[in-house]
């Protein structure tokens, strides 16, 4: 019998952490957050998990750039104000804090654009710290395959703010 | 680095760092526990949330497997009606010469970019885990160093203190033979005294006795015979009495 309260205790803060991270507000997080661990749960029912953690963050990851996908797809890419005002303000200067919000909803859009597993292991890299084995672990592929699957995903994603950004200086 | 590149990592970092509310909200924790408790009731779903039967699966294999007899009968109409019709069959080693060079060609390309790849990749693990040994390195040797060094001081303290507690006892040896050298010539000097002053006292009490004896004689001229003397003189022989006392 597997303790959810004791997962949803210990596991949860980082899947808020990281749905918060890539979907950019509250609503979205916490369908992202419910999603992930009816996953979960189902994916515990069809076999044993060893590590939680992992598993959670792979689910977490997926299920947020699902979103972000479907969040594009609907050109609703709209940023509540009320979560900007729930995150407590850490940065010296609202210029600042202002440019780095653009530059990570840039980031945002340009995730789903880039192939389900290629966005998968960027965000597991670049915003979940894990090392390659750990990666290459969560997707089931080999360490050599995921750092490929990482230059590619990378440059992909450098080549696509290079072009949007040239966009924007057009418009 | 390019200034774009530069905005670039700087766009990841500022996803990475972007200030997250503190979560979940606890409303969220209790409708979660709801709906895993309420899935938790209900049958094993697939991870798409459709759940989709065994029988449901043998549906579209089922008429799978019409179509895909119907495709090898028309397959083998094809065949034979293209065996029949064919002039005569292709000449292989032509075919083979003619694309065999591409093929390798493209190959040899796919497989320099996956080892390029492979080895960029390698590089940078390589040298993540280098500069971490040279680190390690540096911080074993770093406190080997400091612990040689604490020995050495420790030894050399040990020393200075030999070399000024060896000084002390020598200076408190010569202070003592000073003050036993100081009391050997005050003794020496007391007896000198000592002997000077009897000496004196002998030589002043002889020429005193002398005084005497020759004043006794000057009066003895000027006195009658009969009258007695002013006071009793002292023979000789008391006066070196006295001297021995």
């Amino acid at each position: 019998m597997i303790d959810w309260q004791a997962i949803i205790e210990e596991h949860g803060p980082a899947v808020w952490q990281t749905a918060y991270r890539l979907l950019g507000n509250h609503a979205d997080a916490a369908d992202c957050f419910q999603e992930t661990l009816v996953s979960a749960l189902n994916v515990s029912r069809r076999q044993h998990v060893r590590n939680f953690s992992a598993l959670l963050t792979r689910l977490v990851t997926a299920r947020a750039i699902d979103q972000l996908r479907q969040r594009f797809h609907r050109s609703d890419c709209s940023r509540s104000t009320d979560d900007a005002s729930a995150v407590e303000d850490e940065a010296p200067c609202p210029a600042e804090q202002v440019q780095q919000q653009e530059l990570a909803d840039r980031v945002r859009q340009l995730l789903h654009q880039l192939p389900a597993q290629e966005a998968e292991a960027f965000c597991l890299r670049y915003l979940n710290d894990m090392s390659y084995q750990e990666i290459a672990g969560a997707l089931g592929i080999s360490t050599n395959a995921a750092g490929v699957l990482l230059h590619r995903a990378k440059a992909r994603l450098r080549e696509l703010f290079e072009l949007s950004a040239k966009e924007q200086e057009r418009g | 680095m390019t200034e774009k590149e530069d905005i670039f990592e700087k766009a990841v970092e500022s996803l990475r760092r972007e200030p997250v509310p503190p979560g979940p909200p606890r409303e969220l924790v209790d409708a979660t526990m709801a709906k895993l408790a309420e899935r938790a009731g209900s049958p094993a779903e697939m991870d798409t949330g459709n759940h989709v039967s065994q029988t449901e699966w043998l549906k579209p294999l089922r008429s799978f497997g019409r179509v895909a007899a119907a495709a090898v009968v028309l397959i083998a109409a094809g065949y034979a009606v293209g065996r029949w019709s064919a002039p005569r069959p292709p000449d292989m080693e032509q075919i083979r010469a003619a694309i065999e060079p591409a093929i390798r060609q493209d190959l040899l390309d796919e497989t320099r970019q996956y080892v390029q790849l492979s080895l960029a990749n390698g590089y940078l693990q390589v040298k993540d885990e280098l500069s971490e040994q040279y680190r390690q390195d540096l911080s074993r040797v770093a406190i080997q160093t400091l612990a040689a060094s604490n020995t050495i001081t420790n030894e050399l303290l040990t020393q200075l203190v030999e070399s000024i507690s060896t000084a002390q006892v020598k200076d408190q040896r010569r202070f003592a033979a000073a003050l036993e050298q100081i009391e050997l010539n005050r003794l020496r000097d007391r007896n000198q005294l000592s002997s000077a002053f009897a000496t004196f006292a002998v030589q002043t009490e002889d020429e005193l006795m002398q005084t005497k004896k020759d004043v006794a004689h000057v009066l003895s001229y000027a006195l009658p015979d009969s009258r007695p003397a002013p006071y009793d003189l002292e023979t000789p022989d008391n006066s070196n009495e006295r001297i021995e006392k």
